[in-house]
């Protein structure tokens, strides 16, 4: 089993290319470039933050040679779940999250056993669930959003804390990501199930030849990563103060982009979560950069597609072990 | 009658549901069949032949896109069957009555309240809905042609938000850095303008400016209560027509003779006039 060094340096390339021209096209307020600001930073790690926390839970799916649809509906259950808790049911702070990464985990159980069980190929089990997730969400709330209110007979308020600053100019939604990447960073490296994974996504038969318990990791990845994506969900419905059932449409795609962007392949066996968190701020500044100098919408579109490319191309320009 | 929903996804069209099956109880010799498309002109067209086979009296429908639909339209029409065609057209003049609001028209009206609370002096940041789709292009059409006699009233950033609270909010993040005076927000749907007024309050500058939006609806995340609630300072009613069509329907059924086309006007909601009491705790 030979694996290929992981593109951290082409990939920091990338990043700092895409740091440069977002310098250089800044407009200047006071002399300075205004996407500098320490405020604007930080406001793009919470711009990335859901997303990114959805892609730090894709990397190990992707390496271990699959693919998850189902984040963004899992999010928008979630959302939806944890509005519903905390409004209708009068469910406490502690017991809304408890009970919303659960069934967050639930979704990923079931993509993962019927994945790992059934030998039905991934894009199509969470096709299903992507489907049946957002049917339950808008079943559970009447196909409305359900609007958070804080105070009495409402939300309690610390669940707020989900959205807020921790620090001024630290967003909590902005922490909860990088401490998901640090952990699936953890998780990959550092553990045996980690290389499992890796060695799943490399050759599945020869891991299984190996004595490594296949079923068991490809499970856990799914889990891992509704686990992630309903983490996501909590601080999106802290965010935009409600729970809606229609949120998160395409969040999936978005997170696989920032995946590949990062250098993971998609044929499994290769990557880093590393990557994935460059490919996120990747992304995330191109918007921000278009986003502060007022660009046409449509140009915007063409530019972040021709600049994926260039970075997914930047990534395989690497020599083959 | 069958009523032929586009797509039931959206909160408008589930209001605009709510008040048909509100005003028909109103109606007993009314029966209603319902369809839900969900966005899907494939759908559409079958659920209208759904219908002809159940043996429908009267048709009301709302398109989910003009051309697609035009067909099986004028086929239902044609075979004496009168149709009221509801909010979106379709082409040609084969259907018995369009009920629909005028986007331009509240654009304009949008336009005129934020000249007249500003005194035609502001910095303004436009949030559009989805590029091309028709009320984004009728909702800034109409603001942009009623502040043209200000010269003072100035349009500094207008991003796209495709009408949603996530992605407005982020881009009024950017515009809130790029801008360190704004005066107006004016955001062509409600969901979108109090998605700038959470970024706003993040700043601690949701005071320097206005949120105006548009639709109204009723309900605990409609506009309605954001006004109550203060976080807009103003939002203009988008009329879903669903009870008008059931009138209209109701006088067709009994023989009276009905307009070709039905514009409905619009309101405007503010604080004073929405006479709603917040029920969601302090605002903050």
């Amino acid at each position: 089993m030979t694996l290929r060094p992981p593109p951290r340096l082409t990939g920091l390339v990338a990043l700092a290319a895409v740091l440069a021209l977002a310098i250089a096209f800044s407009p200047v307020r006071g002399g300075r470039p205004v996407f500098l600001d320490v405020g604007n930073l930080t406001d793009i790690l919470r711009q990335v933050s859901e997303k990114g926390i959805l892609a730090a839970g894709m990397t190990p799916i992707i390496i271990s040679g699959g693919i998850d649809l189902s984040v963004g509906s899992v999010l928008a259950l979630s959302a939806t779940l944890a509005g519903s808790l905390l409004m209708r049911a009068d469910a406490g702070l502690w017991p809304t999250i408890v009970i919303v990464l659960a069934a967050g985990c639930l979704c990923g159980l079931a993509n993962g056993l019927v994945v790992a069980r059934w030998r039905i190929q991934p894009f199509i089990v969470t096709l299903a669930t992507m489907s049946a997730a957002r049917g339950v969400a808008r079943y559970l709330s009447g196909g409305a959003a359900i609007p958070l209110g804080f105070g009495e007979g409402g939300a309690p308020p610390a669940f707020r804390a989900l959205a807020a600053p921790i620090v001024p100019y630290v967003p909590m939604p902005a922490v909860l990501f990088l401490c998901s990447v640090g952990a699936i960073a953890v998780y990959l490296t550092w553990t045996r199930a980690g290389r499992y994974v890796r060695a799943i996504g490399d050759n599945e038969a020869t891991a299984r030849l190996a004595g490594v318990r296949v079923g068991l990791h490809k499970t856990a990845v799914y889990v891992i990563g509704a686990g992630l994506a309903a983490l996501a969900g909590l601080i999106h419905c802290a965010q935009l103060e409600q729970g809606n059932p229609n949120d998160g449409a395409g969040y999936e795609l978005d997170a696989i982009a920032a995946v590949v962007i990062g250098g993971t392949s998609l044929s499994g066996g290769v990557g880093t979560v590393g990557g994935t968190l460059v490919g996120t701020l990747i992304i995330g500044i191109i918007n921000n950069s278009m986003g502060l100098n007022n660009v046409d919408a449509n140009l915007q579109l063409i530019l972040k597609g021709a600049i994926i490319l260039a970075a997914v191309w930047l990534q395989t320009r690497r020599p083959a072990a | 009658m069958g009523f032929s929903q586009c797509n039931l996804g959206e909160p408008w069209r589930v209001a605009m549901n709510a008040e048909v099956a509100a005003r028909a109880r109103d109606f007993p010799d009314l029966e209603i069949v319902y369809a839900d498309a969900q966005q899907d002109n494939a759908k559409q067209v079958a659920d209208v032949e759904n219908f002809l086979r159940q043996g429908i009296d009267l048709l009301m429908i709302s398109p989910n896109e003009a051309r697609p639909l035009t067909p099986i339209v004028e086929r239902v029409f044609r075979a004496g069957i009168p149709v009221v065609v509801i909010d979106r057209g379709i082409e040609g003049d084969q259907y018995t009555t369009f009920v629909g609001a005028d986007n331009y028209q509240i654009g304009r009206e949008a336009g005129e309240h934020i000249a007249a609370v500003t005194g035609g002096r502001g910095r303004i940041v436009e949030i559009r809905g989805l590029p091309g789709s028709p009320p984004a292009v009728d909702r800034s059409r109409g603001m942009h042609d009623a502040i043209a006699a200000h010269p003072d009233l100035q349009i500094i950033h207008s991003p796209v938000a495709n009408w949603l609270r996530e992605e407005a909010m982020s881009q009024m993040e950017m515009a809130l850095a790029a801008h360190p005076r704004i005066d107006v927000v004016y955001a062509h749907n409600d969901p979108m303008a109090i998605g700038a007024y959470l970024a706003a309050k993040a700043k601690g500058r949701e005071q320097e400016m206005l949120f105006v939006g548009i639709d109204a609806l009723p309900g605990l995340d409609g506009g309605r209560q954001a006004v109550a609630d203060g976080r807009l300072d103003a939002t203009f009613v988008y009329p879903t027509g669903g009870r008008e069509a059931v009138e209209i329907a109701s006088r067709i059924l009994h023989g009276e003779a009905v307009p070709h086309r039905v514009v409905l006007q619009t309101e405007k909601i503010t604080a004073k006039g929405s006479g709603r009491i917040s029920h969601a705790g302090p605002r903050g």
